[in-house]
């Protein structure tokens, strides 16, 4: 993408991306690095972290932690305060899958997933709006799940639709800081998440086909693809767009 | 990818001002060749000569159907293939519920409801494999707005052509999608607000102020690029927040 006709999209500015080890946050880190930003990526993992930190190259700060673990993002904006001192995009991507019916449901996987799906992204984007910029970016990773009764999906889907309705009220709260707010909702996106929901890679791999027939586009999105919508939402090109859901579904759910 | 549309042969309905005018633009500046149409042939020469970039005016009413086939006959003698339709001329006028006439009616329907949809049709022969269909809508699909029940009806139509069309294009590779826009600072809509209500629609908007066309032309370019290569199907507000909340 990157050129001399086409300038960078993100020169000189700072990101975080949670979950910035694999699949869409993976993607996003590499998309925003090559167009001039300096990215903080964080990961629970640190073997899959640091990995991914040689994956993207320079100008990548990896910071190990979990946003369901308060005292995690502390210490990651603490860290971002002593460096850079300024936060211009957020991308709150961390997020959980596991699938549980109605009939199966556990307190474990209730709290886990509200957690980090729910509670994780409020506080991230609480403790960062001290050092975020006028003209900011907060892009909240959902999924189109929210708006769709997919089986086993009760909390995760409900902890998705919770963040379609924080975008709308903190555009509301943020309007005189000029920090806009909006949603990436993927559709069924090819990345590891997906394949840890299934025992066996038959499964995957069934579920995969499935779910790509369903599909207008007829396939599974690339995490790469979503990646370019979060750049979108990211930089000046929608500097008029604030409280929006932008779906990256094939057209999964539109129709 | 030096930028974003190379190659790409674009075409704009209503491209003689305000967003289609500003869309046909930076569609040139990302290097598609680009085809402006609209019904008033003068300011239409005037509008590619600005745009440059070897922009090509066609003269012709897209709410009249022998106008539409002039425009493709002539897109497919000189480039062969449309890659990006940007579906952007439209019809606004206010009508109270109690007043409104057959006339008022009819003419709103049949440019933005009735000109879209063969607009759109009558392009399908033309439209590359992974072409992008941008349809004009508004955030008058989802907000009810005194004056306005009839344009605001049709915008909801709008947005649901893109639904259905998605299902029916399934295995071209044809992309759709809605671009809506809130209230745009335009040479139409000067004809229709004063400043003062300008002033006044600004208060409601979180980011404080009114969109432009260049907001909306960077959003089409979005649409029109591979950057959005799995979005289809969708309605992708450009409103400064106003409908969002």
């Amino acid at each position: 993408m990157k050129s001399k006709n086409c300038p960078e999209q993100l020169k000189d500015k700072i990101a975080v991306i949670t979950g910035g080890s694999s699949g869409i946050g993976l993607a996003t880190a590499k998309l925003f690095v090559g167009q001039g930003a300096h990215v903080y990526i964080t990961g629970r993992r640190k073997a899959e972290l640091d990995k991914a930190k040689a994956a993207i190259g320079n100008n990548v700060t990896a910071v190990q932690g979990d946003v369901a673990n308060l005292d995690d993002l502390d210490r990651l904006f603490k860290v971002i305060g002593a460096e850079k001192k300024v936060i211009d995009v957020v991308f709150a991507n961390a997020g959980f899958v596991e699938h549980r019916t109605i009939d199966q449901l556990t307190l474990e996987h209730y709290d886990k997933t509200m957690n980090i799906n729910l509670r994780g992204v409020m506080f991230t984007v609480h403790k960062a709006l001290p050092l975020m910029t006028r003209g900011g970016s907060i892009i909240l990773n959902a999924s189109i799940v929210a708006d769709k009764g997919l089986p086993a999906h009760g909390a995760y889907g409900a902890t998705k639709a919770a963040l379609r309705s924080l975008a709308k009220t903190w555009t509301s709260e943020l309007k005189d800081r000029g920090i806009r707010v909006n949603t990436l909702s993927p559709g069924a996106t090819d990345t590891p998440i997906i394949d840890g929901q299934f025992t066996s890679k038959a499964q995957a791999d069934a579920a995969k086909a499935t779910f790509g027939s369903m599909t207008p586009l007829g396939r599974l999105g690339r995490p790469e693809e979503q990646a370019a919508a979060a750049l979108f939402l990211a930089s000046d090109s929608s500097s008029f767009i604030t409280g929006i859901d932008l779906p990256v579904d094939g057209g999964l759910a539109q129709v | 990818m030096s930028k974003k549309l190379e190659g790409k042969v674009a075409v704009v309905t209503g491209g003689s001002a305000g967003i289609g005018l500003g869309t046909a633009k930076r569609f040139a500046v990302e290097g598609a060749r680009v085809f402006i149409t609209g019904r008033r042939e003068l300011e239409l020469s005037k509008a590619a000569a600005e745009i440059g970039h070897g922009a090509t005016p066609i003269h012709g009413d897209t709410s009249n159907l022998a106008d539409i086939e002039h425009i493709y006959t002539t897109v497919k003698a000189k480039a062969g293939r449309i890659d990006v339709l940007f579906v952007n001329a439209g019809f606004y006028e206010f009508g109270k519920f109690g007043e409104v006439t057959e006339q008022h009616f009819d003419k709103t329907f049949d440019t933005n409801v009735r000109g879209l949809f063969f607009t759109v049709q009558k392009a399908l022969p033309l439209l590359s494999a992974g072409a992008s269909v941008i349809l004009n809508g508004s955030i008058a699909s989802i907000k009810g707005i005194a004056t306005l029940s009839v344009y605001n009806a049709t915008k909801a139509a709008v947005r649901s052509f893109a639904r259905s069309w998605i299902l029916d294009l399934k295995g071209t590779g044809i992309r759709v999608n809605v671009l809506s826009p809130g209230t745009t600072d335009t040479p139409g809509l000067s004809k229709l607000l004063t400043n003062e209500h300008k002033a006044g629609a600004v208060a409601n908007v979180p980011l404080a102020r009114l969109g432009t066309p260049d907001d909306m032309s960077h959003a089409a370019v979005f649409l029109a690029s591979e950057d959005s290569a799995y979005i289809t199907g969708i309605e992708l507000f450009v409103d400064g927040g106003v409908a969002q909340y």
